[in-house]
C-alpha cells in the first residue's frame, strides 16, 4: 500500500460513477522486467517505491494540504509475466478502468515499456517524457516491445500529436535521426530547467512519464542503464510540478533494487509531488 | 430476467455479460496469468446493451458470471409517431411500441433488426 492512500478492492466498475468511493487518483503497480538490457530489478520497483515512501510525511507544507486527503487509492500490483504484449493489454485495461472512473492512473513500474499501457489508456494529446535516453528503436534485439521502444510504441498512439523528451543525453544514431521528426522534442539535461514547457503544453491533455535514470546516477543509482550528466532531483521535481495541473496519467518507471533506496525514495516523492501539484490545479 | 451461468473464462469479446445486473455486451477481454498463487484472472471491458454505459470486471477465471439472453428479432414499422415508433414483430405478428433511436431516420413498411430482452428492446 502506497502511504497515505487507501486501499482499492477490484470488482466491477461503472464508468462515470464513484465506484471507487470518489478516488481522484490509483495507484497501479506495474512490476514489468522482461527487457530490461544492462541491470534488471524493475519487479522489485513498485513494492520498493511503496517502501521507501514510508517515511515521508503525509503533511505537505508548501501547499498546507495532507497527501493522505487527497484521495489516493492504491490498486495494488498487476502482477506481470513474461508475454509483454498480453501484459501490456491487461494492465491498459486495469488502468482504463480507474480513467473510466474519472481518477488518474498513478503506475508504479517495472520497466519503461508499461508507459504504453498508461498512454493508451489515457489518450492524452502530449506526453512528456523525463528519460536519459531517446527510446525511440524501431525494435531493440527484434523486440518492439522493449523498454528502449516504448518512446517509439508511443508515438503510434492514434490521440499522440507530441512526445517532448526532457533530458535525454544519449541514443542510437538512428534514434536521433527519428527524433528530428516534428512530432518528438528533446531537450537536454542542461537546458530543462529553463525550457519553455507550459507553453509547449499549450493546455493540451497530457500523460507525464519518468524514467527514474533522467535523474543523475549520483541521484538515482537503482536503476538498470545509468546515465551520467544527467538531471538534478529538483529539476525533475519542477518539471512534474509545471506538467501535473494538466496531466490526466502519469508513471515513474526503471526503479530497481540495486541501491540502498534513494532510488526508490526519488520516485515515491515524485509520486506525491505529481499528486499535489494536480490536486493544486482542482 | 431470462439468464444462465457460465465461467468467466467462457465469455468472449462480442458475446453478453451481466455486469451489475445489466446486460451488456463485452469489447474487450484479457487475461492476467496466476503465476504460483491463487488463480488467473480476467479482465472485462463492456457496454450496457441497453443502456450504453460502459463497465468493466475483474474476477478470477473460474468464478461463475450470469450471461444474459438477448433473442435478435426482425420486425416491421408499422407507425411514427414523434419519438415512438410501432413495430410488428415478423415471428408473432405481435405490434409493439419502441423508442426511437435518436440517430435513426425510420420510417413505415421498414424492416429492422432489433435485439430483444423481456420487455428491453434496441434496434441493431
Amino acid at each position: 500500500m502506497f502511504p497515505g492512500a487507501t486501499d482499492d478492492g477490484e470488482g466491477s466498475h461503472t464508468a462515470g460513477e464513484t465506484d471507487r468511493d470518489g478516488a481522484n487518483f490509483v495507484v497501479v503497480g506495474a512490476p514489468l522486467d522482461v527487457s530490461t538490457t544492462f541491470q534488471p530489478g524493475t519487479r522489485f520497483g513498485p513494492r520498493r517505491i511503496r517502501t521507501f515512501a514510508e517515511p515521508f510525511d503525509d503533511y505537505d507544507h508548501r501547499r498546507d494540504q495532507y497527501f493522505s486527503d487527497l484521495g489516493v487509492e492504491d490498486h495494488g500490483d498487476v502482477r506481470a509475466w513474461d508475454n509483454a504484449k498480453e501484459y501490456l493489454e491487461y494492465l491498459e485495461g486495469t488502468l482504463r478502468g480507474v480513467v473510466w472512473d474519472d481518477a488518474v492512473p498513478l503506475t508504479l513500474g517495472g520497466e519503461h515499456t508499461v508507459s504504453l499501457a498508461g498512454v493508451r489508456a489515457v489518450e492524452p494529446e502530449v506526453v512528456v517524457v523525463l528519460d536519459a535516453h531517446l527510446d525511440l528503436y524501431e525494435a531493440y534485439d527484434g523486440n518492439a516491445l522493449s523498454h528502449a521502444s516504448v518512446t517509439r510504441r508511443i508515438l503510434e498512439v492514434d490521440s499522440v500529436d507530441d512526445v517532448f523528451v526532457l533530458g535525454a543525453r544519449t541514443g542510437s544514431e538512428a534514434e536521433w535521426e527519428r527524433a528530428r521528426e516534428p512530432d518528438v522534442t528533446v531537450v537536454p539535461p542542461e537546458d530543462v530547467a529553463d525550457w519553455p514547457l507550459a507553453d509547449r503544453l499549450d493546455g493540451r491533455d497530457a500523460y507525464l512519464s519518468v524514467d527514474i535514470d533522467a535523474a543523475d546516477p549520483a541521484y538515482a543509482p537503482g536503476t538498470g542503464t545509468r546515465e551520467p550528466f544527467g538531471l538534478e532531483s529538483r529539476e525533475l521535481r519542477d518539471v512534474v510540478r509545471a506538467v501535473a495541473p494538466q496531466a490526466n496519467g502519469f508513471d515513474v518507471v526503471e526503479v530497481n533494487d540495486r541501491d540502498e533506496g534513494q532510488t526508490a525514495a526519488l520516485a515515491g516523492k515524485l509520486v506525491r509531488e505529481f499528486v499535489f501539484s494536480h490536486a493544486d490545479g482542482w | 430476467m431470462a439468464k444462465q451461468q457460465t465461467e468467466v473464462r467462457d465469455l468472449q469479446e462480442g458475446s453478453y455479460v451481466m455486469i451489475e445486473d445489466t446486460p451488456c455486451k463485452i469489447n474487450a477481454y484479457s487475461t492476467a496469468k496466476p503465476g504460483k498463487h491463487g488463480s488467473a484472472k480476467a479482465r472485462v471491458e463492456a457496454e450496457g446493451v441497453f443502456d450504453g454505459k460502459k463497465r468493466s470486471l475483474s474476477q478470477p477465471v473460474d468464478a461463475k458470471i450470469w450471461v444474459p439472453i438477448i433473442e435478435r428479432k426482425q420486425g416491421q414499422i408499422v407507425s411514427v409517431d414523434g419519438d415512438d415508433m410501432q413495430v410488428m414483430d415478423l415471428e408473432t405478428y405481435e405490434t409493439i411500441t419502441m423508442r426511437v433511436p435518436d440517430d435513426a431516420d425510420v420510417s413505415p413498411d421498414e424492416n429492422i433488426e432489433y435485439l430483444e430482452m423481456e420487455d428491453q428492446r434496441k434496434i441493431v
